[in-house]
């Protein structure tokens, strides 16, 4: 076979029909094998009145309970370390790694074989190649190499697939920026915010990214891969195409990908996985187009089974079809679009944090940002943005960000403030840049939900 | 079921040897050999899997 631009062309181009039938014999063979090891699974399969040969279809998939953050950290607690839903015996473990996530009290711990991490590194394959990194390539993975998953599985993948792997952890921005132009990298893989924060160091430096070797981007652990102003903002300061790519420790690798025709979202990785979109509120499913919150099962990793699980992750779902590539998976328009659980609600108004970074990147000139909420007079909820103005006329371009986020947000009034040069934080992983210090939480009318 | 190429059929049939030489004859291989085995094997399952083969799990073997 000559050159591709599918991982696996036959599952990748399969027709639709041909593709849900491999799913529902995919997902009668993840039942009967977590009825059969995870007695946890086995009741909550029983107390639905599912048996894994009942399943025909993929609107059998209803029938089957949601799987919870909250479920799988209290089993944890209940049952610690790992909980009651490992499918296979530690031992046969080689690896431990932990959720950094920006939500929940406890971590949530997994554990995987030499089979799983071949499989999670086969996920990231999809992505690398269906962006166009091929052997040739030399790849920089700037990245901590922690108990954090992160990018482990795209180093892997990247050997696997015979390029150059350039391992980053325990470096400094500086040094990584200098590894990557003196070891003339061709791909770099690092969150979004940290794609931008290897930019100011560069510049900073006097290194010229937008005219060095990077020619693609690998990003992934925020939305804002898929955020167009701020994907555009980054491949303009590397010179070089960014691929947005979504994955959770949850799974142990990335369920969706970016392919090289950019159509402005990510791939499902669907001869993998079965994701579904619901209506958060109702548990029902939403049509293609309307936005609504993801759950996945996933067939890949066997140790630990994932069924209908609550993402919280916000995406709107797409036919593959609207894509030029020739894949039949279907598209996630805009990546994670956002958290269910990180909408604020600031005087009757509903506020992303994406939704703000898109405006305030489509101003080049501000390096960094920071969302603050708090509580004015002991009553009244604000939001300002403070903003590290690097360029230009700052009081200008403030006065005018402010006019934007109210003119997006049904007027409401965003206090807009300068910030000191390099005084807000920088971030490797996982950005969190709201800071919610609003003293009253819930109450009469709910008027604060964080 | 799938129809594979002979390539794929190879391969196919390389993963299915290699997993039963390794449940038959673990015990008596050296250390190099066994670890390496599984290594292959997990790398193998991958093959299976994607050519739809439902390969199964590895675990009982330690892989």
């Amino acid at each position: 076979m000559g050159e591709t631009p599918y991982w696996n062309p036959r599952h990748e181009t399969m027709p639709r029909v041909e593709l849900e039938s491999l799913q529902v014999r995919k997902l009668r063979t993840l039942l009967a094998w977590a009825a059969e090891q995870v007695p946890w699974h086995a009741k909550r399969l029983a107390d639905a009145g599912v048996s894994p040969g009942d399943v025909s279809s993929l609107e059998d998939l209803r029938r089957l309970p949601f799987m919870t953050r909250e479920e799988w950290m209290e089993g944890q607690l209940a049952h610690p370390p790992f909980g009651p839903i490992l499918a296979a015996p530690e031992e046969a473990a080689i690896r431990y790694h932990m959720t950094s996530g920006t939500t929940g009290r406890t971590p949530i711990r997994v554990l995987d074989s030499m089979k799983d991490w071949e499989w999670i590194a086969e996920m990231w394959c999809y992505g690398l190649w269906g962006f166009g990194v091929r052997p040739r390539d030399r790849v920089f993975v700037a990245f901590g190499y922690a108990t954090f998953i992160g990018f482990w599985g795209l180093h892997y993948a990247s050997e696997k697939l015979g390029c150059l792997t350039l391992p980053g952890g325990a470096m400094t921005t500086e040094q990584r920026v200098r590894t990557i132009v003196d070891m003339e990298a061709t791909v770099v893989a690092s969150t979004p915010t940290y794609a931008l924060r290897m930019a100011q160091e560069a510049k900073a430096l006097g290194i010229d990214l937008a005219n060095g070797p990077v020619e693609r981007l690998i990003l992934s652990g925020e939305p804002a891969g898929s955020i167009p102003a701020t994907k555009a903002l980054i491949e303009d300061l590397w010179g070089a195409k960014a691929a947005d790519t979504a994955g959770m420790t949850e799974l142990g690798t990335i369920m969706m990908f970016e392919c090289s025709e950019q159509p402005g979202g990510a791939h499902v990785i669907e001869d993998h996985y079965i994701e579904e979109v619901i209506d958060p509120g109702s548990g029902e499913p939403v049509p293609y187009g309307e936005q609504g919150e993801r759950v996945v099962t996933s067939f890949g990793r066997g140790f630990i089974p994932v069924i209908r699980y609550r993402t919280r992750d916000f995406v709107l779902k797409q036919p593959g079809s609207n894509c030029p590539c020739g894949r039949t998976f279907d598209l996630y328009e805009g990546g994670i679009r956002g958290r269910v659980d990180d909408m604020k609600l600031v005087r009757g108004t509903n506020v992303y944090p994406r939704a703000v970074e898109a405006i305030v990147r489509e101003h080049p000139e501000i390096d960094e940002f920071q969302i603050r909420l708090y509580t004015a007079e002991g009553i009244r909820d604000e939001i300002e943005v403070l903003a590290e103005v690097t360029e230009g006329d700052a009081v200008a371009i403030l006065e005018q960000l402010g006019k934007e986020l109210a003119g997006s947000h049904e007027g409401l009034r965003f206090g807009v403030r300068r910030a000191d040069a390099g005084t807000l934080p920088r971030f490797e992983l996982k950005a969190q840049r709201v800071l919610d210090e609003r003293e009253v939480i819930g109450g009469e009318g709910e008027r604060r939900q964080t | 079921m799938t129809k594979l190429t002979p390539g794929e059929r190879a391969l196919a049939d390389c993963y299915e040897q290699l997993k039963a030489a390794l449940q038959e004859h673990a015990d008596e291989l050296p250390p190099f050999a066994a670890r390496n085995a599984r290594k292959a094997l997990a790398a193998l399952w991958q093959v299976a899997n994607g050519l739809d083969l439902d390969p199964g799990q590895l675990y009982d073997s330690g892989v």
